[in-house]
């Protein structure tokens, strides 16, 4: 709080503190207990507090224990996530998430027994001989639109939904801290983009383990790795398209700190996000692309090369990584001095 | 307050100049700095090293990176139809193949695009083609008796490789060209000499032609090509990343995978796809029948020529090969080309002029077809002295 | 508004909630100086506020709707950045205090589809000093003293006005508060829970606890509070004690009696000035009286006396002598 910085403060001798001064009779505002004598502030101590009642422990003072703050961190992350997961919508897009590899998984298994030979295109032929490729299908068949959108309804809501609600204003006269709410915040949007990767993930690969052979995998390069690898190559694109959401989650959440109406902060980063679609289509502004943030989303085939394209996948970390730096400063700056008049 | 408020923004601002600073670093550093990081040579010297390092090394050094390709040619838009692999597809857009180089007898060259990569890899006596997409394997055999040391095959166009444009733009200097050399340019994070070759005459549409050569090894790094009045190179293609150590000797290794077709080809026997052939024996026909005017940068060709011809040959070709969508995209790209044709006439007749920035062409009505990397000024005057 | 009877002296008036304020801390539980907010919009919500909110004291803040009060508010607790002016909170910058402060601005907000103990319990996690351990004993006294303990696994969005209201006073109490700033509180409750609130606020105070409560009630004011301010288009046109905001408008004395004649004389040799008959009573100015020595005089005079009262003018008299307008409930 800047007023903080510029407050004065009485003289710490003048320690003649305790008397109220009566008021005699009406007093205009003018005069008002200018003179009022006033203690220099004391750091904040509840030590007696909690000696003294067995009723009112259970607080402590601000500067007592680091431990107990990071501890008061973590147990506010809680109460976020549960809020997250526990909430029908969330887990709705959630499940939405989930069904689609599984739709997308039969729909090619009956293609691929009525369809002959050479009438499918190169990944379905190539899912055909090993079951973990539907995960990076799915991942490149909803990680322009399905997955963000999840993942903005979320940081979207973030605090203009709270604003909206109007429980903003007592998370932050709790004292929730600005900071540490957004912190808060986006860590909770992070983490919700990479239980939608990991849902997406897992279903794609329950789904091809059951309706196609299993067996060694096939890369893009024609090299083939086994099971085990493959996996691991699973884990590794995980964790790309995670931070591809958390870089979405950041553009979010810094509308989200712009607007009072949390639907307003979703649909803005959706439109965003079509925007950038919309440029990447036109060639004549193709020296833009590769700075949009939805250019870096499908990189993760990366994992599927030999070797490994670790430049590619570098590079959209890199990208990702920028994303967050900038509006998580933006969502920050805005939000640490905006008045919450909802 | 206030002031409060400019500190707070001023860290995403901060944030923003950091990250604006990181991507334009290579450039801006390069440009501010601006000394020499090499110490001068006159384009003999430099060729001259180039020739010797290329001996001493018994040819290129093994290496690796990734050669991307950018072409601003100017031409219309194209419909986007065709995906991202059609050879017509290089005329605009970037494009990017990795390359990895072993020695004389081991080159592998990927053409990465989404979910998708076409591979191709020499081996001494083994080659393959790698198409993920048709989950084809092709094995290629090189004609034993061609008596010619095998070019390097490549999936795309045979120019792409930086070496090859540069040897081939060399083979073009003489007295038409003016020629120098800069020290302190950068290529893919390492100093390079560039050697800049400008066109004298004036009815060029070429700028110059810069070449660049890596200050250590010799080997051309990046080929640009600059129109007149841009600032921006036309058609450039070089490293944006570029190591010289030996690749991991499974990237020269291929073995088909499981499921997949396995076709067998010969190059210089028969070609890989009838396409091709097609394509060669059209142009060969086209060679036989065109005649070169003037020497040097502005040379045009005289190609005798019907649109009718065309269209009904890219017509054709729709019809037969829709599969790919290649036929169509000639169609939708020859429709339009004349879109944007002007109508142009003189004492020869009359005509339709198409520019772009590197290359004009004239379509004559008296059936001739004139093109040239030279003004249309410059065309036209061609097609009066017919 | 009806007179107020007062039967101590203003010095008093603050006993019965007096609780010495804790020691090492300072005097004044709320202080402001120029505390100014002007909006975006040019619009100056609050001008140049000086308030002291001594501590103990249950503190009215008075003003109709659109006076700044809420503005004021929100400012204390950190919500809304002051364009000039200062403020420390319980003798300390807004942003340590604030765990210290209970709150309750602008009616109840809520997460609809959590429980009342729930909510409770997430507001409880927002603040950094709450330990995690005693979370469920303190929601469970808060809920016990708002009287909202059989309804506390009930979903937030089938509890009525009132319930809501009560579960945001819950909210407030769920640590050991030094400080609790209430935005009207009784807004939209009953009777019944109006006095429920008041009962409430008193015992609150009684505890020692400091009581900022707003409100565009006059009535409501001068029921629970020790000490009042009354807020007016942003500025402050008064604040003091209780008592003394009534005593700039002097205290008179008013006597029933079918002695008219006879008290008048008795209240004139007694010293009194000021006094006015009337059918069956008459009012004198009380000075430095006292009323039952004037009662003792009275009957000693044998004046029949029915009925003897001190008669303050009430707030909203002072409001309408200070400002010459009337109290504007409805803003």
């Amino acid at each position: 709080m800047s007023t903080a910085e510029t407050r004065t403060q009485a003289g710490a001798g003048a320690a003649a503190a305790g008397q109220l001064r009566r008021m005699p009779g009406l007093v205009p505002v003018t005069e008002t207990l200018r003179t009022v004598e006033r203690r220099a502030p004391e750091p904040l101590t509840r030590d007696a507090d909690e000696d003294a009642g067995e009723g009112t422990g259970g607080f402590t003072g601000g500067d007592a224990a680091g431990g107990l703050r990071i501890g008061a961190f973590w147990r506010l992350l809680g109460s976020e996530l549960a809020l997250t997961f526990r909430r029908p919508r969330n887990m709705a897009l959630l499940a939405v998430l989930g069904v689609v590899p599984v739709i997308l998984g039969i729909g090619l298994r009956l293609a691929s027994s009525t369809a002959g030979d050479g009438e499918m295109g190169g990944v379905v032929q190539n899912l055909a001989g090993n079951s973990l490729m539907l995960t990076f299908l799915s991942f490149s068949f909803l990680v322009l639109l399905l997955m963000p959108v999840a993942v903005s309804v979320v940081a979207g809501d973030a605090i203009a939904g709270e604003a909206g609600g109007g429980t903003l204003r007592y998370l932050l006269a709790a004292p929730a801290g600005r900071g540490r709410l957004l912190a808060v915040k986006y860590l909770n949007a992070v983490v919700f983009g990479y239980a939608v990767t990991a849902v997406v993930a897992v279903t794609a690969l329950l789904t091809g383990l059951a309706l196609f052979p299993g067996g060694s995998v096939t890369l893009l390069s024609g090299t083939t790795i086994t099971v085990g690898e493959g996996l691991l190559r699973i884990l590794l694109a995980v964790g790309y398209v995670g931070a591809a959401m958390a870089a979405l989650a950041a553009v979010a959440l810094a509308l989200s700190t712009f607007t009072e109406v949390a639907i307003g902060a979703i649909a803005g980063t959706l439109v965003l996000l079509v925007v950038c679609q919309v440029v990447r289509a036109v060639p004549a502004l193709a020296p833009v692309t590769p700075y949009l943030l939805p250019t870096r989303f499908t990189d993760f085939d990366g994992v599927l090369r030999d070797p490994v394209d670790y430049a590619a996948l570098r590079d959209g970390l890199l990208s990702f990584a920028a994303y967050i730096a900038l509006f998580g400063s933006i969502a920050w700056a805005r939000f640490s001095g905006k008045d919450i008049t909802s | 307050m206030r002031r409060g408020t400019f500190v707070r923004w001023g860290v995403p601002i901060a944030a923003a100049a950091v990250i604006g600073a990181a991507i334009g670093a290579g450039p801006v550093i390069a440009a501010v700095s601006g000394e020499p990081t090499l110490p001068e040579r006159s384009a003999e010297q430099l060729l001259a090293d180039a020739a010797a390092a290329t001996v001493k090394d018994q040819g290129m050094r093994p290496m690796s990176g990734t050669v991307q390709q950018t072409a601003s040619l100017g031409l219309p838009a194209l419909p986007a139809t065709g995906g991202d692999t059609g050879p017509l597809s290089l005329l605009s857009g970037t494009h990017e193949v990795k390359v990895w180089y072993g020695g004389e007898n081991k080159i592998r060259v990927a053409m990465p695009t989404h979910l998708n990569e076409t591979n191709l890899i020499y081996n001494g006596d083994q080659s393959w083609y790698w198409d993920s997409a048709a989950n084809t394997a092709t094995r290629l055999r090189i004609k034993a008796d061609t008596g010619e040391r095998p070019g390097l095959p490549t999936p795309q166009p045979t120019d792409m490789t930086p070496q090859q444009a540069a040897q081939r733009l060399l083979a073009q200097v003489d007295e038409h060209t003016a020629v120098r050399v800069i020290n302190n340019a950068e290529v893919a994070g390492r100093p390079v000499y560039q050697l800049v070759l400008a066109p004298k005459a004036g009815a060029s549409l070429v700028q110059e032609v810069r070449i660049a050569l890596d200050g250590e090894t010799y080997m051309p790094l990046q080929v640009q090509l600059y129109a007149k009045g841009s600032a921006e190179p036309a058609y450039q293609v070089g490293f944006t990343q570029v190591t010289f150590t030996p690749p991991a000797p499974e990237n020269f290794t291929f073995t088909p995978p499981a499921g997949a077709k396995v076709k067998e080809a010969t190059i210089g026997e028969e070609n890989i796809g009838q396409k091709a052939e097609e394509r060669a024996e059209h142009a060969a026909d086209m060679a036989g029948k065109a005649k070169m005017v003037g020497d040097g940068w502005t040379t045009v060709a005289v190609v005798p020529f019907s649109l009718s011809d065309l269209q009904a040959q890219a017509a054709g070709k729709d019809g037969q090969a829709g599969q790919d969508g290649r036929g169509t995209q000639a169609n939708a790209l020859l429709d339009s080309v004349l879109k944007s044709a002007t109508p142009v006439n003189g004492t020869w007749g009359s005509g339709k002029l198409i520019r772009t920035k590197l290359l004009t062409a004239l379509l004559t009505d008296d059936g001739r077809l004139l093109a040239g990397a030279v003004t249309p000024e410059e065309l036209v005057r061609v097609a009066g002295t017919q | 508004m009806t007179p107020v009877t007062v039967t101590g002296t203003t010095q008093e008036a603050g006993a019965p909630f007096g609780a010495a304020p804790p020691a090492g801390d300072s005097s004044a539980a709320i202080v402001t100086r120029g505390l100014t907010k002007r909006f975006r919009g040019g619009q100056v919500a609050v001008d140049a506020l000086d308030l002291t909110v001594p501590r103990g004291s249950v503190y009215g803040f008075l003003g109709p709707n659109g006076s700044g009060k809420t503005t004021t508010i929100r400012m204390l607790l950190g919500l809304i950045t002051p364009t000039a002016g200062t403020y420390d909170v319980l003798g300390l910058p807004p942003a340590r205090a604030l765990p210290r402060v209970g709150a309750l601005v602008e009616g109840p907000a809520f997460y609809p589809y959590l429980s009342g103990e729930a909510n409770l319990m997430r507001f409880d996690a927002a603040d950094p000093s709450a330990r995690r351990a005693t979370a469920r004993r303190r929601i469970a006294d808060a809920l016990d003293r708002v009287g909202l303990s059989a309804a506390a696994g009930k979903r937030y969005r089938n509890y009525s006005l009132g319930m809501r209201q009560r579960l945001a006073i819950a909210a407030a109490l769920l640590g050991p508060r030094e400080l609790l700033i209430l935005d009207e509180p009784t807004n939209g409750l009953d009777p019944q829970g109006t006095r429920e609130v008041r009962a409430l606020v008193k015992e609150i105070a009684a505890d020692g606890t400091t009581v900022f409560v707003s409100s565009h009630l006059l009535a409501e004011i001068e029921q629970m509070c020790t000490h009042a301010a009354i807020m007016r288009s942003g500025r402050l046109v008064v604040q003091g004690t209780i008592g003394s905001l009534s005593a700039g408008r002097v205290p008179l004395i008013r006597v029933e009696t079918p002695d008219v004649a006879e008290a008048a004389r008795v209240l004139g040799e007694l010293g009194l000035s000021g006094v006015q008959a009337g059918a069956g009573e008459l009012t004198a100015e009380l000075g430095g009286q006292r009323p039952e020595m004037i009662n003792a005089a009275l009957v000693g005079q044998e004046v029949a006396v029915r009925g003897l009262a001190v008669v303050r003018p009430s707030l909203e008299d002072v409001f309408v002598g200070l400002t010459g307008e009337g109290f504007d409930v409805d803003g």
